[in-house]
């Protein structure tokens, strides 16, 4: 695979001349914080950033997407057909993505494709973008991604990595995605032992800087009802407002609800990001709601990241460390410390 | 502010001691610095965990909706006013609850000081009454708390508690002369079309969490009109038409009720200033109907009782 | 509303008992002509959804 130094110079030349072949997503800044956004003119890529506030599943998998579309106009050709409608799938890259997020999208991807079931968006979409990963030289004290199987450079997941080596950055090819993103790049000379030295220097002492490893080993071995029955649901679920915040930052929620949207003639159907946390997440056209309380949602979500994803994919815990639901938590409930509960029960 | 953890603690193991209450609310020293966690105490040996600083700018109130059973909480002076509504409004009685009153001097706006350090990680916070010094992995520095209050507490005129069981130190000093409508004040001399552009920005970053409601004590219906879909008053897609829908019209769900606690604006994960939605109703109840409120459990607030001489300039 | 942006002059309140059906005639022209003089309301006014 390829390995390629840039100067920062060239680097953002780079990334310019690949606006044609790609649309890019880069880091923009916003206001306080950053935000995935399509490279354009004027907009300014700004990669000093720890992580995005929103994870860039958005990308993928919009927060509101318009999957078909109806009219009942007698006038239009096509009237009283429900069509998919058009969608955008040409090449994009995520450049900059953190790889504990571009390790969600394989922690998603199990639930979107695979062989019972595949997601005719999600999948389009995953398989038109190119994920180009920027490694952690300075992880937060918020993060844990070693503690769920990712690292601060961490290759799955991602097609290219890019090293922060200060006035350079080395970019090393993972996928043939990635070698494909790297060869239409202009610029840059092939790295040579000292660069990639000091890469792999850089990635070490990222690794021993993360200091939150909430332990994980035992989840799979406990028996899900004892968890399930614990005592510490109560304590754990007081504060919890049931807002959908740690549910929308995460890079690996992904449950989502469809509703369906007319305005005269014509119509919508749907599909928005839906979170467990809300009252009626789980409301059967019945009319009963078996989580009706908040403990019972609030543990549904601790269990379904930590113990039955754990569980069925035999593939380590629905989360990627990334500490977004750590940081805004409005009400602070730390999902390290209900891992260590659930662990050490 | 500060000493109130020792003392939040002595009287909660007394009063679960006591049986005078069930269980005790408070709050809890958070993971991550510049945040904390509400708490429930039913235990008097567990009461170590209650603690109070300055940045427990949530609302507790928000907890104690329809509750049975005899409950002590902490309460502030925006806090305490809530529980006054809650009274009037017939979701908890009185004699359930035992309020520790806590006269405050304004909460710490957290993201002030994420500005102020220009965004870089902070890992720990000393806080020294007027001061507060803020520790990062290579930086340290320290900062005056009255420059870094919540914009509620920067204009707070109610910060002792108007009801309370039992006083947990002296009452302070209110503000005097402070505007708190002067941003109100400043949309309303704009334009329509600039007033659109104002709300549309401001609500543009809004990703339907409901995180604001969900904080929200006033919030307390049991489904929300967001939530309906029969008949859909609102649609449930990130639409900005929907999105400015859901913000005046939980405002007005508001209006007359709101005691400007901002944790509304405390809790949205995007930073958008929530009270911006709020403050125009609660300025108009002012000037309209002479009404702040939770201010006392004797009168009916203006949108819950007729008066003759109740404002109607406006009807033709 | 008008707070919010709302142009004055889309919205309208007024007392009419049903025996001031004059006054109704009166206050319903008004409206409408204003109404018109303002012009089809762009803000917050939802057509289709703007989503992805």
């Amino acid at each position: 695979m390829t390995d390629k130094i840039f100067t920062k110079e060239e680097w953002m030349k780079g990334l310019e001349g690949l606006m044609d072949a790609y649309t890019l997503f880069v880091p923009v800044k916003d206001g306080d914080f950053h935000a995935f956004m399509p490279l354009s003119e004027g907009k300014i890529p700004d990669f000093d950033f720890q992580n995005t506030r929103l994870s860039p599943k958005s990308v993928i998998y919009p927060q509101s997407e318009r999957l078909f579309e109806y009219t009942l106009d007698s006038a239009d050709a096509e009237a009283n057909i429900l069509k998919e409608s058009p969608k955008d799938f040409s090449p994009r890259a995520i450049v900059g993505i953190r790889p504990c997020d571009a390790h969600a999208f394989q922690i998603v991807r199990r639930n979107f494709d695979n062989p019972e079931y595949r997601d005719p968006w999600w999948v389009r979409h995953f398989e038109s973008t190119t994920l180009v990963g920027l490694g952690c030289n300075d992880p937060c004290s918020t993060c844990f991604c070693t503690a769920v199987g990712g690292g601060p450079f961490h290759e799955e997941g991602l097609d290219a990595l890019v090293f922060d080596l200060g006035d350079r950055c080395l970019i090393k090819g993972v996928t043939d995605k990635g070698e494909a993103f790297l060869t239409n790049m202009n610029g840059g000379k092939p790295a040579d032992e000292a660069v990639l030295k000091e890469a792999e220097g850089l990635a070490a002492s990222a690794s021993k800087k993360i200091t939150s490893s909430p332990p994980t080993d035992q989840l799979k071995g406990k028996k899900t009802n004892d968890l399930f029955t614990a005592p510490f649901w109560e304590e754990v679920a007081f504060g919890c407002l049931n807002c959908g915040t740690c549910t929308y930052l995460c890079p690996t929620c992904w449950c989502f609800d469809i509703q369906d949207e007319v305005s005269g003639k014509k119509g919508d159907r749907i599909r928005n990001w839906d979170s467990c946390m809300f009252p009626l997440f789980t409301l059967h056209g019945s009319g009963h709601n078996p989580r009706d309380a908040k403990v019972q949602r609030v543990r549904q979500r601790f269990m379904h990241k930590l113990k039955y994803y754990v569980d069925k994919y035999d593939n380590g815990a629905q989360c990627s460390g990334c500490g977004r639901c750590v940081r805004y938590c409005p009400v602070n409930i730390d999902i390290r410390n209900v891992c260590k509960r659930m662990n050490n029960f | 502010m500060l000493k109130y953890t020792e003392k939040i603690q002595e009287t909660a193991k007394r009063l679960l001691q006591e049986k005078k209450v069930d269980v005790f609310i408070g709050y809890k020293k958070g993971s991550v610095p510049m945040m904390n966690e509400p708490l429930l105490v039913s235990d008097p040996d567990r009461v170590d965990r209650l603690y109070w600083d300055n940045f427990c700018g949530l609302n507790l109130c928000n907890y104690l909706t329809k509750q049975t059973g005899k409950i002590g909480i902490v309460a502030n002076g925006c806090n305490s006013r809530n529980i006054v509504t809650h009274i009037i409004e017939n979701q908890i009685q009185r004699d359930q609850l035992y309020i520790v009153g806590i006269p405050c001097e304004g909460m710490i706006d957290h993201r002030a000081v994420m500005r102020a350090v220009k965004q870089k990680e902070i890992l720990d916070i000393e806080q020294n009454g007027k001061t507060f010094v803020v520790k990062g992995a290579d930086f340290e520095e320290t900062f005056e708390k009255d420059k870094f209050l919540q914009s509620n507490c920067a204009v707070c005129i109610h910060r002792n508690p108007v009801i309370y069981d039992e006083l947990l130190g002296d009452l302070v000093e209110e503000q005097t002369g402070v505007s708190p409508y002067q941003d109100v004040e400043k949309v309303e001399a704009m334009d329509p079309e600039k007033k659109q552009g104002f709300f549309t920005r401001l609500i543009s970053r809004c990703i339907r969490c409901y995180a604001c409601r969900n904080a929200c004590p006033l919030c307390y219906c049991p489904t929300c009109f967001v939530d309906e879909s029969r008949p859909q008053w609102v649609g449930k897609s990130s639409d900005p038409t929907d999105t400015l829908t859901f913000h005046f019209l939980r405002a007005y769900h508001c209006a007359g009720r709101c005691t400007d606690c901002g944790a509304c604006e405390r809790v949205c994960p995007m930073g958008i200033s929530m009270r911006q939605f709020t403050k125009k109703l609660n300025k108009d109840c002012q000037d309209l109907f002479s009404w702040e409120a939770g201010l006392t459990l004797d009168q009916r607030p203006p949108l819950d009782v007729y008066r003759p001489d109740d404002y109607n300039d406006f009807i033709k | 509303m008008e707070h919010v942006g709302i142009e004055p002059g889309r919205l309208h309140f007024s007392w009419i008992s049903s025996a001031e059906a004059t006054k109704f005639v009166d206050v319903a022209n008004t409206v409408a002509k204003e109404v018109k003089a303002l012009g089809p309301a762009r803000y917050f006014i939802k057509k289709r959804a703007e989503v992805a």
